[in-house]
């Protein structure tokens, strides 16, 4: 039952990669200098490079690039035994690859980096300006008749007060308050019905595969902001019956909540988000639930009122505008589920959804 | 006061644009009820339409509009020779926009849904300034046209007599005589209807400030 757990620290993944290529590449300069002139083996540098690009910096890659030139070099002039021209040329040659990979590489990593900020971009960018807009209209349509009815109102209590009171205007100022009122419930009635029109298309699904597409889109994210993720699910979890697409939108959310709360990083402690997937048993059956449940070591809820999270526009964040955890309730409500927060003992947030099991 | 305008067009006037039609009645009957008069239109091209008065005015503004936006009129409201004061209203107002307006000489700005005692507020106080305005606009025309009444003599006794110069010193520096002076002084004070010396000085300040006499 209890759920293995998978602990990946990027940094001390980025040192492990780094002594691995020094040694190989050590292996390498041995290789080319005991080798006679003829044997190029100094063009397995090339693939070393190109394993550094992947997992290190630029300015380390152009270091080892460096590095490497500089051994290939060293070598030719080691080596004793062979075809001295050919070893020229063929030295020539590889510090031409290597130089030539780095390079190649440098570019394909810069060009990965723009891909993968514009993605981030957007992911951020489709859930702000669906809330943005949605709450900008919402406010716009209901301001109107909201205005309508203070002007009403007043000059109604004015015709009142006038001597003699003006009881004809008095009365159409009030049927005008009466019409606007029943234009501002007709507004909100649309949002509402908007909401209900989004009926969860529910299907069984694997939520850790969900989640797994998820957090493929903002793991480059993760990764800039140097946040370890802690992964702890539970492998033989059962299927849920949701709307994947929200369900994937509220766990978009909670993750973007908890990046939030780990930017800018502490200086006491490493970031950390730890997401966890659980079955929870019922007493029949039918009654069990999937748990899904992030955490961060962030500053926390520090204060706050768990039970006031969710209400509409309350929000911790200074550019918040209170409407991602409301909505994420929605839509958990909406699929049977059940969403709820926790402080966490060191001091972090936790965010807790239930979903029902597929019958 | 020369103009002999009939009541009804000095009375002053509130202009409201705005598409939403219960917008527009329930302003026009806040400001009935305290006894402004109220013009209502959809839009900005029904209101360019409409004959204006020379009555002190004020414009309540919508921001945003299917036709054309309030703040894109307000920038070509003085080009089209408008200079009555603007209040704008908006239901999705931001701190940039209502400094923007404010900075462009917007005269108020309210958020929907504002209080009424917010609204009539600011359209008494926007209709005391352009009754302001206009007039301070109308004296010193009637002051120009009672300057442009004076011949070039009477001018120069007027500057001197403004200068503090004694009669006696202007007829010396005019070369002629004194009581030729005075004639011109009383036909200056009578074409000025100045009734003092202090109201002469006043009008000649005043006709300085502008563009000089």
């Amino acid at each position: 039952m209890k759920p293995p757990f998978s602990a990946l620290s990027s940094n001390t993944y980025r040192a492990l990669a780094l002594v691995g290529l020094c040694i190989l590449m050590v292996l390498v300069f041995i290789a080319d200098t005991v080798t006679n002139y003829a044997i190029a083996a100094a063009v397995f540098h090339t693939p070393l490079l190109l394993i550094a690009i992947r997992f290190l910096s630029a300015r380390l890659v152009i270091a080892l690039t460096g590095i490497s030139m500089a051994l290939t070099v060293v070598s030719v002039l080691l080596t004793r035994s062979g075809d001295y021209d050919v070893g020229l040329i063929n030295t020539g040659i590889s510090l031409v690859a290597i130089a030539v990979t780095a390079y190649l590489g440098l570019k394909l990593k810069s060009v990965q980096a723009a891909a993968h900020e514009t993605r981030e971009h957007l992911l951020r960018l489709s859930r702000l300006t669906t809330l943005g807009q949605l709450s900008t209209s919402i406010a716009h349509e209901v301001s109107q008749p909201l205005a309508a009815i203070n002007s009403s109102a007043g000059a109604c209590q004015r015709w009142l007060e006038a001597s003699p009171p003006n009881i004809e205007k008095a009365q159409a100022a009030a049927q005008r308050i009466v019409y606007d009122a029943q234009r501002a419930k007709d507004v909100l009635d649309r949002v509402r019905s908007i909401t209900r029109n989004e009926a969860p298309a529910s299907s069984a699904f694997d939520l850790n595969l969900a989640l797994t597409e998820l957090l493929s889109l903002s793991s480059g994210e993760m990764q800039h902001h140097h946040i370890d993720l802690r992964l702890a699910l539970q492998t033989d979890l059962p299927p849920v019956y949701a709307d994947r697409v929200q369900i994937q939108q509220v766990m978009a959310n909670l993750l973007l909540n908890a990046i939030e709360a780990l930017s800018p990083p502490s200086s006491s402690h490493a970031a950390c988000i730890s997401i966890e997937t659980s079955f929870l048993p019922g007493d029949k059956p039918q009654t069990g639930k999937v748990l899904f449940s992030i955490k961060d070591n962030g500053p926390g809820l520090s204060g706050t009122q768990l039970s006031e999270l969710f209400n509409t526009f309350w929000t911790t964040k200074p550019t918040g505008l209170g409407l991602g955890l409301t909505i994420s309730r929605t839509i958990i409500d909406a699929n049977n589920g059940h969403i709820w927060a926790t402080h966490q003992t060191d001091g972090g947030a936790a965010f807790h959804f239930t979903l029902p099991l597929a019958p | 006061m020369t103009d002999n305008l009939d009541s009804s067009l000095t009375t002053p006037t509130v202009y409201i644009i705005d598409d939403d039609p219960s917008i527009r009645a329930a302003l026009d009957d806040l400001l009935a009820s305290v006894g402004v008069k109220a013009l209502s239109f959809a839009s900005t091209r029904d209101f360019l339409a409409h004959p204006l008065s020379d009555a002190p005015a004020c414009l309540v503004l919508d921001v945003r509009m299917p036709e054309q936006s309030g703040t894109d009129f307000h920038a070509q409201m003085a080009s089209r020779g408008l200079h009555m004061p603007v209040i704008f209203m908006t239901g999705h107002g931001d701190i940039h926009m209502a400094v923007k307006a404010i900075k462009q000489g917007a005269w108020d700005f309210l958020t929907k849904p504002f209080i009424d005692q917010a609204l009539i507020d600011a359209v008494q106080s926007a209709l005391a300034a352009d009754a302001q305005r206009k007039e301070q606009a109308r004296s010193r025309l009637t002051l120009q046209q009672r300057w442009d009444s004076l011949n070039p003599g009477e001018r120069d006794v007027f500057v001197r007599v403004v200068q503090g110069l004694l009669n006696k010193q202007i007829a010396a520096e005019l070369n002629v005589k004194e009581v030729t002076v005075k004639v011109r002084r009383a036909r200056v004070m009578q074409k000025m209807q100045a009734g003092s010396l202090a109201e002469l000085v006043r009008q000649f300040d005043q006709l300085n400030a502008e563009t000089g006499p």
